[in-house]
């Protein structure tokens, strides 16, 4: 059985990629599945900061491509997980060192001794995306509930579909509150705008940040509420029938009463 | 411009007294081309762009913002341009129009333009000299012309910096993004001395130390602190709205803006941290500060 091969592509940076990949791919492996994330960011990498293995780092993608190492001897296996497995871009090249016919046929490697391989894409639309799409044969489209993000993903969607690379959105960092007050696009735009299917609704959570910063995706942490939303879509991605997570907002005065017992 | 043209600037430059006795033929004073970069995507290029650009302009300055985003243009929307986006940067440098044509006056500034990125087009579309003679043509005309830069750090980062002679580089307090910039300061011009910016930061999840703090950022980093521009949500409306905050007298995101163009002028005094924080924190810290004595 052969993995499946998921893009994660946003078109805008700083949507949520990284993140996404890394708390999903902790997700997958929770459940016991064979994973292994790569980052194709090839000189701005980051998976290996927000997984926290960036001082383990060997041999890259691309020392692989150009057979300077067995794609073994590359891959990083997670401290957390056994079946979970990392392959860190090269920070000190670019992005055409690697064509897009390599990059599918790495891929296709990997494929073999996992069930998941998820591509961690750089933001924009040009060689590194591109790269990065050859390798997958579906994609999760990150946007957030933005003008200039959903424009964006609208037109990553637009070359996925080209490809005919079966997509599904995952809409990042919603906040409740602004939606109700109109300030924000619901879900329910966004689907419509891109007219493609939601897999997800992840809260805007400052629980992120910091969890980045110290290199631990926030799914280890089952005190972060944001660990279950990745669960779920875990769920969903393998074809459970899930409704989509619920984002409506504790009022202001719930809030306080929490922060009231817990004082 | 011409290599010849070049050499005969580094010979005056390289003699000064000879120099002085030549009187410069006609030479009309060029704008100054700033780039506004970042390597990590979503830190707040655009928007740090289009509210520099707007305060500028409210100092009375001649502004041109320049989306080189090609492909995925954003800096229109941020702006509240977008439906009066006839022509793109490509149709001037591939002379299909004039600049004045393509020019975007603002609804709420005259001395604000925008020229937008074409979006159903490539980077590939552009070349490095391409993009120096057009961002040399607007320094004609303007005293700054504001580069919007694409993330990453492929052809059109290199397009976007190739016209510029100076970079601010944006970047947020997180470990990802600090990595990013340090790439790109790398990749800048050894002779540039970039300037900071570090955008969205919290300073109350900087005080509780989930958050680095601005000093931690340039302590890798080591730039000159150009400015700093607290998260507010009041940004993301904004965006959605096309109104830049910086337009706003009342707003404290503009006031932030307003400091950084101020400094960009060469007004010393202009501070790089305008406080944000309201005297005794907000609403919830202060409810909080009644029922339970916390702060």
């Amino acid at each position: 059985m052969s993995a499946r091969r998921i893009v994660v592509t946003s078109g805008k940076g700083g949507v949520g990629k990284t993140t996404t990949t890394a708390n999903l791919g902790a997700a997958l492996a929770k459940k016991g599945r064979r994973v292994v994330l790569v980052d194709t960011d090839i000189g701005l990498r980051n998976l290996d900061l927000v997984m926290g293995v960036e001082k383990r780092i060997v041999f890259d993608l691309v020392e692989v491509v150009e057979g300077r190492c067995q794609l073994r001897q590359a891959l990083i296996r997670d401290k957390r997980f056994e079946s979970l497995k990392i392959l860190a871009a090269a920070q000190t090249r670019d992005k055409t060192a690697v064509s897009e016919e390599q990059m599918d046929k790495l891929m296709g490697e990997l494929a073999k001794s996992n069930d998941y391989v998820i591509i961690d894409c750089p933001a924009g639309i040009e060689h590194g995306f591109r790269n990065a799409v050859a390798g997958a044969r579906e994609a999760i489209v990150v946007t957030t509930p933005e003008v200039s993000a959903i424009r964006d993903a609208d037109r990553v969607v637009g070359k996925l579909r080209e490809r005919e690379i079966p997509l599904q959105l995952i809409i990042n960092r919603v906040r409740p509150e602004m939606v109700k007050a109109g300030e924000m696009m619901s879900i329910e735009d966004v689907g419509e705008i891109l007219g493609a299917d939601i897999l997800g609704v992840i809260p805007d959570d400052e629980g992120v940040i910091d969890t980045t910063n110290r290199g631990e995706p926030l799914v280890l942490d089952q005190t972060q509420k944001l660990a279950a939303i990745y669960g779920r879509i875990a769920r969903r991605l393998e074809g459970e029938d899930l409704p989509l997570t619920d984002l409506d907002p504790p009022s202001v005065f719930s809030k306080f009463f929490t922060m009231w017992k817990a004082g | 411009m011409n290599v010849e043209g070049t050499d005969l600037m580094h010979a005056f430059e390289e003699a000064p007294l000879e120099a002085a006795s030549v009187e410069a033929p006609a030479a009309v004073a060029l704008g100054r081309a700033i780039v506004i970069t970042s390597g990590k995507g979503g830190v707040g290029k655009t928007t740090t762009t289009a509210n520099v650009g707007a305060a500028l302009a409210a100092l009375g300055k001649r502004v041109v913002l320049v989306d080189a985003d090609i492909g995925l243009r954003n800096l229109d929307l941020v702006l509240g341009l977008e439906n009066r986006v006839r022509y793109h940067l490509l149709d001037v440098i591939e002379g299909n129009v004039e600049l004045d044509e393509a020019l975007i006056r603002d609804k709420r500034s005259a001395n604000l333009y925008l020229l937008a990125a074409a979006q159903a087009r490539e980077k590939e579309d552009v070349d490095v000299d391409e993009m120096q003679r057009l961002i040399e043509q607007l320094r004609e005309r303007f005293e700054y012309v504001l580069i919007d830069c694409p993330a990453g750090i492929e052809l059109g980062f290199r397009n976007a910096v190739a016209g510029a002679q100076h970079a601010i580089i944006v970047c947020t307090p997180e470990v990802s993004a600090v990595r990013d910039a340090d790439r790109v300061v790398g990749l800048l011009p050894n002779d540039w001395s970039p300037e900071l910016i570090v955008n969205r930061l919290r300073p109350a999840l900087v005080r509780k130390g989930k958050m680095l703090s601005v000093d931690d950022v340039n302590a890798i980093l080591r730039l000159p602190l150009l400015g700093v521009i607290p998260d507010e949500p009041a940004v993301i409306v904004a965006t959605n709205k096309g109104e830049p905050p910086a337009f706003d007298p009342n707003s404290r995101l503009g006031a932030a803006y307003r400091a950084i163009a101020a400094r960009i002028t060469g007004d010393e005094t202009a501070p790089a941290e305008v406080p944000t924080e309201p005297e005794g924190g907000g609403f919830l810290s202060k409810l909080g500060a009644l029922f339970g004595g916390r702060s």
